[in-house]
């Protein structure tokens, strides 16, 4: 049986920065951060009351009626999968319906719907808790109602591998794609986690970033020497995944393959990330797409800008890249579009195709004085256009240990 | 304003409905509410009233006119309350 090919053949976001790929892309390219001091006093009393909002709107998406039953995180997700649909120019009523599925990743699902909820019960000491509650804050209600939108009646499926989560939603996906199972998914994740009781959780933790004294877009410093931790965002990414054949043969506009699925665990410690588990993850990946080190000539970096992270991802892209690990752009675009955790690994995956795409590396901002830990090439501050990318791998790391790295190539190739 | 009027404007407001469509012999689950928009919507109806909903709401709410017979129940009860001890049982939300 001949290889079955995964054709990524439509893009959408709901992101900080951008209302969809084109705008999103070339704010990253700008070098524009998205990072800024949350405007409503909810946040005052927060340490460092920063984060990475999408300009996102439900009431423009979706009736009065509608709207009570989806949280934040579910309209953001239905409006970035609808972006997706239409970009590849799906129609699903021509589809076989059980030949498609929907396969989203989320860490933390409703938080906005929870957070008013116990405020509800706790604060306000009242019984009257929305009756949407449940439904609203489960984490597979943004994969569901793609699902009942669509009429997709495949499998219909949710990660929840923090900040890894749609990473693997994606290659998990690519996987029944691969396999034979299915021929259609819509994949992608999604994470509103810009509520006060989230951030102040984050903040317990010390992973927060500081927020910078003089300019606070500029608070999210991965692989710096100053870096102070990591920024939250909020916001939606999808990406249509077909079956090459099925896709040729309708005629879709094929954006690029999608070759390549590493998954590895740590194993070790709830936070603390493993040089091992994350070269692991990226040689699994590399092993898959039936690509060497020589091929990959751009990494869309997991790159939080907490201390752990960007270090032990240095030492894992050298262990894996040996000396070309020194001539291959990495950048974190996390300095512009913040940590959207769960939603994180989509929305990189999708920007590291739209720079496959047009040929242009987004950079890593604020890499003013760069950590010696820390000594590849980063592309600091300024995009590099007019590259010749053949592959490019998107790494997502996370709490937990769930390491999930995907690679993507230009069609043909 | 009569019951059916108050309800109206609640139904109107909430569910992006039209005066026309809101008529008393409408079913609720043709207007867009299904049982647990009913749930929500008792809240509403209690701030508006000053009620406090103890029971669950009854299945058999069909139309428009059933709600406001159903409030209208709940009204009659509490002025019952009111005139057996004077005090309001049901009130204080």
């Amino acid at each position: 049986m001949s290889v079955r090919r995964v054709a990524v053949t439509g893009l959408g976001v709901v992101a900080p920065l951008g209302a969809c790929v084109d705008e999103l892309f070339r704010n990253l390219e700008a070098g524009r951060s998205g990072i800024a001091r949350l405007a409503s006093p909810v946040f005052d009393g927060l340490r460092s009351p920063i984060g990475a909002s999408a300009t996102f709107d439900g009431t423009a998406h979706f009736t009065a009626t509608r709207i009570r039953m989806l949280d934040r995180v579910s309209q953001m997700a239905l409006v970035a999968a609808a972006q997706a649909i239409a970009d590849a120019g799906l129609d699903f009523a021509a589809e076989c319906k059980e030949r498609c599925g929907v396969s989203v990743g989320t860490g933390m699902g409703g938080a906005g719907t929870n957070d008013e909820g116990y405020h509800t019960i706790y604060a306000e000491r009242s019984a009257r808790v929305k009756p949407y509650t449940v439904l609203a804050s489960m984490t597979n209600a943004a994969a569901s109602w793609i699902g009942i939108d669509y009429g997709i009646s495949g499998p219909n499926l949710t990660y929840s591998t923090a900040c890894s989560s749609s990473a693997v939603a994606l290659g998990e996906a690519a996987r029944r794609i691969r396999s034979g199972d299915l021929d259609v998914m819509v994949a992608g994740g999604a994470e509103a986690p810009l509520t006060f009781g989230v951030l102040r959780a984050w903040e317990a933790m010390r992973t927060i970033a500081t927020q910078d004294a003089t300019d606070p877009a500029a608070s999210c410093r991965p692989f710096a020497q100053t870096r102070t931790g990591l920024v939250l965002g909020e916001g939606a990414a999808f990406v249509t995944l077909e079956e090459w054949n099925h896709a040729t043969a309708r005629g879709a506009h094929i954006r690029a393959e999608l070759t390549g699925y590493g998954l590895t665990t740590d194993s070790a410690h709830i936070t603390r990330p493993t040089v091992a588990g994350q070269a692991g993850a990226m040689r699994a990946a590399l092993a898959s797409a039936g690509l060497c080190r020589d091929d990959v000539d751009y990494v869309n970096a997991h790159g939080t800008a907490t201390l752990q992270n960007d270090s032990v991802e240095t030492a894992a892209l050298k262990e894996v890249f040996g000396e070309r690990a020194y001539r291959i752009p990495v950048s974190s675009t996390k300095s512009m579009h913040g940590h959207l955790l769960g939603a994180a690994g989509a929305l990189e995956f999708v920007i590291a195709v739209a720079s496959l795409e047009r040929g242009v590396v987004p950079p890593t901002m604020h890499l003013d004085s760069a950590d010696p830990a820390c000594d590849l090439d980063y592309v600091a501050d300024r995009a590099r256009t007019g590259m010749q990318l053949r592959a490019v791998m998107s790494n997502s790391f996370a709490f937990g240990g769930t390491n999930a790295v995907l690679i993507a190539q230009r069609c043909g190739q | 304003m009569s019951t059916l009027e108050t309800l109206q404007d609640i139904l109107i407001g909430e569910f992006d409905l039209e005066r026309g469509q809101v008529t008393a012999d409408a079913e609720l689950a043709a207007l867009g509410v299904d049982s647990l928009d009913l749930l929500e919507l008792m809240f509403k109806i209690e701030d508006r009233y000053k009620l406090a909903i103890r029971d669950d709401v009854p299945s058999t709410l069909a139309t428009v006119n059933d709600l406001v017979a159903y409030i209208d129940g709940l009204l009659v009860a509490r002025g019952a309350a009111r005139g057996s001890d004077g005090a309001d049982l049901h009130a204080g939300t």
